[in-house]
């Protein structure tokens, strides 16, 4: 990039007149940052429209924005747990609506769920030492697939909507269905699979 | 869907739904259709919450669900539905405007919950309108379904679409998601009901019953069981009808300002008599007569044919285009050139930015080079009669603003500066998608800003609720003037001044929504339009 900077004034390719700018004219000053973040305006906008029909439009929009916040689709955000419950909580409490979509309602899988609760944390916990055992990575795809469609059978419809014990109740008996070698009843409650201590394993486990 | 479009959706969807739909919604709007757990996975969200957040989306017509192969159900949303929300205040005022009380709150009714069926939507309003009218009165079940029936006959609402019955049920296991049908006949068709019944008025014991225990309120909300007679049939605000309306309250107003009251009435009649018989998407209307014409004219204006038709060939021969001649039999053949007019409104939204933003004399530039098409900066200069240095600073400030655009023509294939021509253009589609995505972005600047105000004073803004809680409830169990004046006393004198800039702040920034609302309504339907013709 030598350029003829050596020899006078730089020499522009082009013709500067096209530009603006007449021959040996200060140029402007280069912009050495960016431009302010609310410049100033030569002109100031407009007033809004006034009327009846906009002076409705506006109460209209707060309105709907109150009632929103009260319909059952505005689902809050879960509050975090506070270690000491405050007693003005229970008297601030919102009632809301409880939105389930329409749709029917299977009255078994809802009992049954409620039924099996020890049975779920059992499978629960067996389910997490196999885990620990053979790894993440190889269980996931599978499930997947499989999970996608009896999740979705169960979970869709015209507005269908099982009930979340329902959900669930499948949820972990899929889970539970594992391709592998070890069979889920093989296990008797109480038993800790591998916490026995090693030192003198004269009989294998069962 | 640009980055402003995702900020502007997020801002709504937060606002209406709550943080977890917003996450979901957000999620699916930046990366497309995408399966159950893939969502749940990459929001870190319980599955339980997204399939919440789903449903909420669902019924609220903003996400769309697919069956791909294998079986796996994919999630899309609608991102430009979604910034529909904005234009719901102008939807349920319309319908006011046509259909008075009731229609509005059916329309109401419908936004808010998405879907829902006719019984359910006469029983809401009903109770609703019956709340406002004095003791005693009550409102029917009839007049309410009267309005519907209305409503569904102009195609302001519509049925959605819903589950295919199939008389021979294959007895295969039943696929993951049901592909939702609708019929074209059958969608404004109003199901038989005999809705007998008269709204309820909430009884005053529920409305104050703050520390009441939980148990009292469900009693009253499960009120009946019985079956409802239109199960599965769900009904939704038509919104694209409601554009088309606007669309020609638009053109209706263009003509009344540009020429006079009795041809906007005249156009307007022409657009009345072609709603049904002309696709929203057409790029004008079916030939009218001006003998028919004559005999739609509303009753009240009485003008001869003679001077109808001077009206008709007045506009037929304005350079806007609104109206145009298409044959001369029966009196004359007209028709009106939606698209065409759309293009002028969009043309004359540019110019009037320009103008509000740079000044008249740019206004006068820019309207130069829209009507030279390519023109180059010494012609500007002569034809605009404006100095040169002034000229070429408006030219170049309205260039850096992608107002408009430069057209290079070499004279030499070595492309040297010195001998090109550089021709100043207007791409009117270009211009109008640059300042509809200025409008994304004032929009969610306004709700920010409105949002951030609101915070700043939460503290003064719960005080003054309590304090008007506490004044109604004493005045409900009587009590003396000394001491409501007491109880106003609470809020200083500067707090007040301070709630009343807060409340003009709020109300300013919620107003321009509304109409910067107005102007992107006229840039979508240009653009959208200039798509489909292309």
């Amino acid at each position: 990039m030598a350029g003829n900077k050596g020899r006078g004034r730089a020499a522009y390719t082009f013709n500067i007149e096209a530009v603006g700018f007449s021959k040996g004219e200060k140029l402007p000053d280069v912009v050495l940052k960016p431009p302010p973040l609310f410049p100033d305006t030569d002109y100031k906008p407009v007033p809004l429209k006034t009327g009846e029909g906009e002076e409705y439009m506006l109460a209209l929009k707060q309105e709907l924005r109150e009632t929103m916040k009260r319909m059952p689709y505005f689902i809050e955000t879960p509050e975090e747990r506070q270690d000491i419950e405050r007693y003005s909580k229970r008297y601030m409490k919102v009632y809301k609506e409880e939105w389930i979509p329409a749709g029917p309602k299977p009255k078994k899988a809802k009992d049954a769920g409620k039924g099996t609760p020890l049975t779920n944390t059992e499978d629960v916990l067996k389910k997490m030492e196999e885990l620990e055992k053979r790894g993440d990575g190889e269980k996931s795809d599978e499930e997947n697939e499989e999970k996608e469609g009896s999740k979705e059978k169960s979970k869709e419809g015209d507005d269908d909507d099982d009930d979340d014990a329902a959900e669930q109740e499948e949820y972990d008996e899929e889970e539970q269905e594992e391709e592998n070698d070890y069979i889920n009843s093989y296990f008797e409650d109480g038993d800790d699979f591998g916490a026995d201590s090693d030192d003198n394993m004269d009989e294998a486990t069962y | 869907m640009t980055q402003a479009e995702i900020k502007l959706c997020s801002l709504l969807l937060q606002e209406h739904f709550g943080e977890i739909v917003e996450k979901i919604g957000v999620r699916l709007i930046r990366t497309g259709s995408q399966p159950l757990r893939v969502i749940a996975h990459d929001t870190g969200t319980s599955l339980d919450q997204v399939k919440k957040a789903l449903c909420v989306l669902a019924q609220h017509n903003l996400v769309s669900y697919q069956v791909h192969k294998r079986g796996v159900v994919e999630y899309e949303a609608q991102c430009s539905r979604v910034l529909r929300m904005l234009r719901y205040p102008r939807y349920i005022y319309t319908t006011k405007t046509l259909y008075s009380d009731t229609g509005e709150l059916i329309v109401e009714e419908l936004l808010l919950n998405g879907k829902l069926t006719m019984s359910a939507v006469v029983k809401k309003v009903a109770d609703r309108l019956t709340e406002t009218m004095e003791d005693g009165k009550t409102m029917d079940y009839a007049e309410v379904s009267n309005t519907f029936v209305r409503l569904a006959d102009t195609h302001f609402v519509q049925r959605c679409p819903s589950v295919p019955t199939t008389e021979n049920s294959d007895p295969g296991p039943p696929p993951p998601a049901p592909t939702l049908v609708i019929n074209e006949k059958d969608m404004y068709l109003v199901p038989k009901l005999s809705l007998i019944g008269k709204g309820k008025r909430r009884r005053s014991s529920d409305e104050d019953a703050a520390g009441e225990p939980k148990a009292k309120r469900p009693k009253y909300t499960t009120d009946n069981k019985e079956p409802i007679p239109d199960d599965g049939i769900y009904w939704q605000a038509n919104l694209d009808r409601f554009h088309q309306h606007f669309r020609d309250q638009a053109i209706v107003s263009a003509v009344a300002n540009r020429m006079d009251q009795t041809s906007s009435e005249i156009v307007r009649t022409m657009l009345r008599m072609s709603e049904i018989t002309t696709s929203s998407s057409a790029p004008f209307t079916q030939p009218l007569s001006s003998n028919e014409i004559f005999r739609s004219l509303p009753v009240g204006y009485n003008i001869s044919k003679q001077v109808l038709d001077q009206y008709l060939t007045l506009l037929a021969d304005d350079p806007l285009e609104f109206v145009g001649k298409s044959g001369d039999s029966g009196g004359g053949m007209y028709v009106i050139n939606l698209h065409k007019a759309l293009a002028s409104l969009a043309t004359a939204t540019l110019e009037s930015v320009v103008q509000e933003r740079f000044g008249s004399r740019c206004a006068r530039i820019f309207r130069l080079v829209l009507e030279k098409k390519h023109i180059e900066q010494k012609q500007v200069e002569d034809f605009a009669m404006i100095p040169a240095k002034e000229a070429k600073d408006m030219l170049y400030k309205m260039l850096s603003e992608n107002f408009m655009s430069l057209q290079e023509i070499p004279k030499t294939p070595d492309h040297a500066p010195s001998r090109t021509f550089y021709l100043y253009t207007v791409n009117i589609l270009s211009a109008a998608r640059m300042l509809l995505h200025r409008c994304y972005k004032s929009i969610a600047n306004l709700i920010e800003r409105r949002q951030f105000e609101t915070k700043e004073n939460k503290r003064l803004l719960e005080k003054s609720q309590r304090v008007e809680a506490i004044i109604a409830s004493m005045q409900a169990t009587g009590a003396e003037e000394a001491q409501l004046q007491e109880i106003e006393e609470m809020i200083t004198a500067p707090e007040r001044q301070q709630l009343e800039t807060l409340k003009r702040n709020v109300n300013k920034l919620d107003a321009s929504e509304i109409q910067v609302d107005e102007t992107i309504f006229l840039l979508e339907s240009y653009i959208e339009c200039t798509m489909k013709r292309q």
